[in-house]
Order: C-alpha cells, then sequence, then structure tokens
C-alpha cells in the first residue's frame, strides 16, 4: 500500500486542479476511497487551496503611485530614445523589418493554404526564404544534368508550365460574419451581376491584389428597425463605417448617399480610397468623437456599437 | 486581443510612443501585482515595472501578433522580476550576511498594506497575514509557480512557456510548493477547523 501511495502522492496535486487523465483520475479516486492517509493528504491540500483562494492578500499601489509611475516611465523612454546616428539606424532598421515583415504577411495570408495544410503563418515568410535558397543551391547542379543530357534538340516546356501556378478557392460562408476576401480580375470569369445577400453557396475568387476602390455589402444584424442603414442615408448625410478583417486589416471610409444603395436592412456601400492602414480605428475614433455636426439620424446609427455592422463581402468595383 | 490592442501595438511597432501610454494604463496593475510578489519589495517591483514596459517598447517588433499580447507582458515580468531578484541575492551575498528569515522579509509598505487592509479585521487579519506570509517564505521558483497558478490563473502549460521549463517541471514545483504550504498553514487548518 505504501508503494501504491507514493505513486499517487505525486498525482494528488494533479487530481485536485482536475488535469489528470480520465483513467488517471479513476484510479487515484479508487485509491484514495481505500487509503485512509491519502484521504487526509488531499482533504489537507484542499484546505490549503482554500486559505490561499480566501485569505491571500494581493499586493496593490494606490492611484498616485501609478499616476506618478507612468510620469516617470515616459521621461525614461524619452531618456532612452536613440541619440547616436548608429543607434537611430538600429531603431529605422528594426521599424524597417517589423513594416516589412507585416507586408510580407499581408501578402502570403492570401496564399496562404493553412486551410488544407497546417502551417504556421508566422513562419511562412521562412518556409518562402529556405525554398529560394534551396532552388539557389540547387540550380547549378541541375544546369549541369541539363547539360550532360542535351543532344542539341530543344527543350520544351511542358504545357502545364504556362498554366497559373494556383488557383486559389476560397467558399464563400455567410455565416461568417467577418470573412472577406477580394474578388479576382479573371478576364473570363468576370460577372457584371450585384452578388446577391444570400449567395452562402457560391465560390468566388480571392486575389492578393490590393484594392482601392470598392464596395463593401452590410448588414445591421440588430433587429430593430430605427438601427437600419437605409433609415440613416435616405438623406444626405455620412456614414462612418468601420470594419476589420482578418487578412487586409481594418478600413475605414467616409459614406454619403451616393454612395449607398440600400434595400431593406442590407446596404451596398461604396467605398472611395479605402484606408487599409492600421490607423483606421483611431481615424474612426475620432471621427465619432468630431461628429457633433452630423446629422441627428446618423448620430443614432455611429452609436450602433461596431460589433452590429457586420460586413459580409467586399466586392470589385469593376466587376459589380 | 480585442481590436483596440491589436491596433496599439501596430502602432507602437511603428514607432508611435504614445501608443505605449494605453498599453501601461491596460496593464500596470497587473505587471505591479506580479513584481511586488516576486520581489517582495515596492522599491523593486517599481524597478521591474520600469524596465517591462521599456523592454515593451524597445521589443514589440519581436512580438508575435498571433500570440496573446498577456502572456507575452507575463513572460517579460516574470523574467525581469526573476533576474532582477538574482541579481540582488547575488549582491547581498557579496556584500553582507542574510539570514533566511531577512530574505523571506515582506516589505514594510507590504505589510503596512497588510494592516490598513478593512478586512483584516480580527482573527481574519492574523490569519491573511499568515497565509500570505506562508507564500512569501516559499523559496523563489516555487513561489513564481504558486503565483501564477493560484493567484493569476494560468495553467500549467502556459506556466511552462512563460518560464522556458517543462510542464512536468510546474507540476512538480507546484506539488512541492503545495506540501510546503501545506506544513506552514497546519496550525491554522487546525485551529481554525475550516
Amino acid at each position: 500500500m505504501r508503494t501504491k501511495c507514493h505513486k499517487i502522492e505525486h498525482r494528488i496535486s494533479d487530481y485536485i486542479d482536475g488535469t489528470l487523465s480520465e483513467r488517471q483520475t479513476a484510479a487515484v479516486a479508487s485509491h484514495i476511497r481505500s487509503c485512509q492517509s491519502c484521504q487526509r493528504e488531499v482533504a489537507a491540500l484542499k484546505k490549503t487551496q482554500y486559505l490561499l483562494k480566501n485569505f491571500y492578500v494581493e499586493p496593490n499601489a494606490s492611484d498616485a503611485y501609478y499616476a506618478q509611475f507612468t510620469a516617470k516611465l515616459q521621461h525614461r523612454i524619452e531618456q532612452s530614445a536613440p541619440t547616436a546616428p548608429h543607434q537611430r539606424f538600429a531603431a529605422a532598421a528594426a521599424r524597417l523589418g517589423w513594416q516589412l515583415r507585416t507586408q510580407i504577411h499581408r501578402y502570403t495570408d492570401h496564399f496562404r493554404p493553412s486551410r488544407f495544410i497546417s502551417i504556421r503563418r508566422h513562419a511562412l515568410p521562412y518556409y518562402v526564404l529556405a525554398l529560394a535558397m534551396t532552388v539557389l543551391i540547387a540550380a547549378p547542379f541541375l544546369l549541369t544534368q541539363v547539360s550532360l543530357y542535351d543532344n542539341g534538340e530543344h527543350v520544351r516546356l511542358p504545357s502545364a508550365a504556362l498554366q497559373p501556378a494556383v488557383t486559389l478557392t476560397i467558399q464563400q460562408d455567410k455565416t461568417a460574419v467577418h470573412r472577406i476576401g477580394i474578388r479576382r480580375n479573371i478576364n473570363s470569369e468576370r460577372t457584371t451581376k450585384t452578388p446577391a445577400v444570400d449567395s452562402g453557396s457560391e465560390v468566388w475568387k480571392f486575389t492578393d491584389e490590393p484594392m482601392v476602390d470598392g464596395y463593401i455589402f452590410a448588414k445591421l444584424r440588430k433587429e430593430s428597425s430605427d438601427a437600419v442603414p437605409s433609415v440613416a442615408l435616405g438623406i444626405d448625410s455620412e456614414l462612418l463605417a468601420y470594419a476589420e478583417f482578418p487578412a487586409q486589416g481594418a478600413i475605414w471610409a467616409r459614406l454619403t448617399s451616393r454612395d449607398v444603395v440600400t434595400e431593406d436592412r442590407y446596404a451596398l456601400l461604396l467605398l472611395r480610397g479605402i484606408n487599409t492602414g492600421q490607423h483606421a480605428r483611431q481615424q474612426y475614433e475620432r471621427k465619432r468623437s468630431e461628429s457633433k455636426g452630423f446629422s441627428q439620424i446618423s448620430e443614432k446609427l455611429l452609436d450602433v456599437p461596431l460589433e452590429m455592422l457586420s460586413v459580409t463581402a467586399v466586392y470589385d468595383p469593376i466587376e459589380l | 486581443m480585442d481590436r483596440t490592442e491589436a491596433l496599439l501595438i501596430a502602432d507602437l511597432c511603428e514607432g508611435d510612443e504614445t501608443a505605449l501610454a494605453p498599453l501601461v494604463e491596460r496593464y500596470k496593475r497587473m505587471v505591479y501585482r506580479l513584481a511586488v510578489q516576486i520581489t517582495k519589495n515596492h522599491a523593486d517591483a517599481d524597478d521591474v515595472m520600469q524596465e517591462t514596459f521599456i523592454k515593451v517598447y524597445h521589443s514589440i517588433h519581436t512580438f508575435r501578433r498571433d500570440a496573446a499580447f498577456e502572456t507575452w507582458l507575463y513572460r517579460i515580468t516574470v523574467n525581469e522580476a526573476l533576474n532582477f531578484v538574482r541579481r540582488r541575492e547575488r549582491q547581498r551575498e557579496s556584500t553582507i550576511e542574510t539570514t533566511p528569515e531577512a530574505a523571506y522579509e515582506v516589505s514594510t509598505r507590504y505589510r503596512a498594506q497588510l494592516a490598513n487592509d478593512p478586512h483584516t479585521q480580527a482573527e481574519k487579519s492574523e490569519l491573511r497575514q499568515y497565509v500570505t506570509e506562508a507564500v512569501n517564505s516559499l523559496p523563489l521558483k516555487h513561489r513564481t509557480v504558486v503565483i501564477l497558478h493560484e493567484f493569476e490563473g494560468l495553467t500549467h502549460a502556459e506556466i511552462a512557456a512563460i518560464l522556458n521549463c517543462s510542464e512536468g517541471t510546474v507540476r512538480s514545483r507546484l506539488h512541492y510548493a503545495r506540501k510546503k504550504l501545506r506544513t506552514l498553514l497546519k496550525p491554522y487548518m487546525e485551529a481554525s477547523a475550516i
């Protein structure tokens, strides 16, 4: 029994936390039922946990201290700003590197085959780099091989090599509120029809090309009729639209009634000069705080929580 | 990570210093709480807090955006605090001889806070102080795991990532820390009959 107790003892802590597997939990529970010593151990550890949860005093500082701390930190950051030219250069290089990496991430997001293959997104640029280096290293060897077997005839590339390497299709999911994609300009597959709202089963082609102008198809999820964008945009007022997409970042746009086609609770909004920058949210908040001159209805619309405005798709204006 | 936080981090990455202030505002209490529990000293916690946010400011471009910012901040804070305590203990060893009691001494300010706590009245006051000091008396690595698991509510896996060790090590440290606390708190368990 003692040997068993010794084995169980190491698991008692996990048993109390509930982090053991079902089988382990059953084994420990079975032993505890038959062993008074282990029962006491479990009870004592549970009491210890109770005391910790209920009687341990978590430290905290006064508000005055935190205010003082923030000022002190600000001062230290100003002092720690790079002054020497080489330090400034290093800081600028680090920033540039981060921005470059961000762009690569954005670019690779569209081609990301993670729906089919499990590749960690942050590591994708490194995979691309590794692939490029492999090609560079292998190229001289392959060229040598070709020259060995080349009998003077022209090399014919297989016809498949002329086809696009990847055709990425993404199933549009009408249940996913923030799923978003940019429609690809494919000559033979361009459509002129305005997409229907319930085109959940349709397969769209997407592109990695950055979108400058476009339509945004939006709807208010709230059932209340006074929060419908068509009401607000029936007059010549402005609407500030904000939306965040997993791949493209956030967008912000100022709209007028000319840019909007509304139908029932849905609105097709033309976004001009979509700002895909990271400051979109800040711009939105600033505009919102400055929106005193806006009409009452617009204000009401702006008061709708952002979560209420759900974006279902963005379409290329050329196609529309 | 919510949208505002993601944008603040992005702004900070692009060199916008003003984005740091809202992040400090959001996490200062968490960082202080963690720092003071590990260092057991307000002045040291203040230093750790400053170093932590300076590090956030300078190293934000190394933060992977698909990870949780809070976990990243936990890691920086814990590592800064642990390094601080180790440095301080090395300095103490080389200058003055310390007794175990002195090493585990709770700072005056921390004691004052315990005394001023409105809930620490009558008999509970003593129990609160005893439980708090029992946690403070644990060796550094055990105390850190207890703080992160019992009070910050982190999982074994999260703690393992923060401390850069295996989950097994975390479980083992937690087990020994609980056993030690059980022994320290035994008189109170019997007396208070909880």
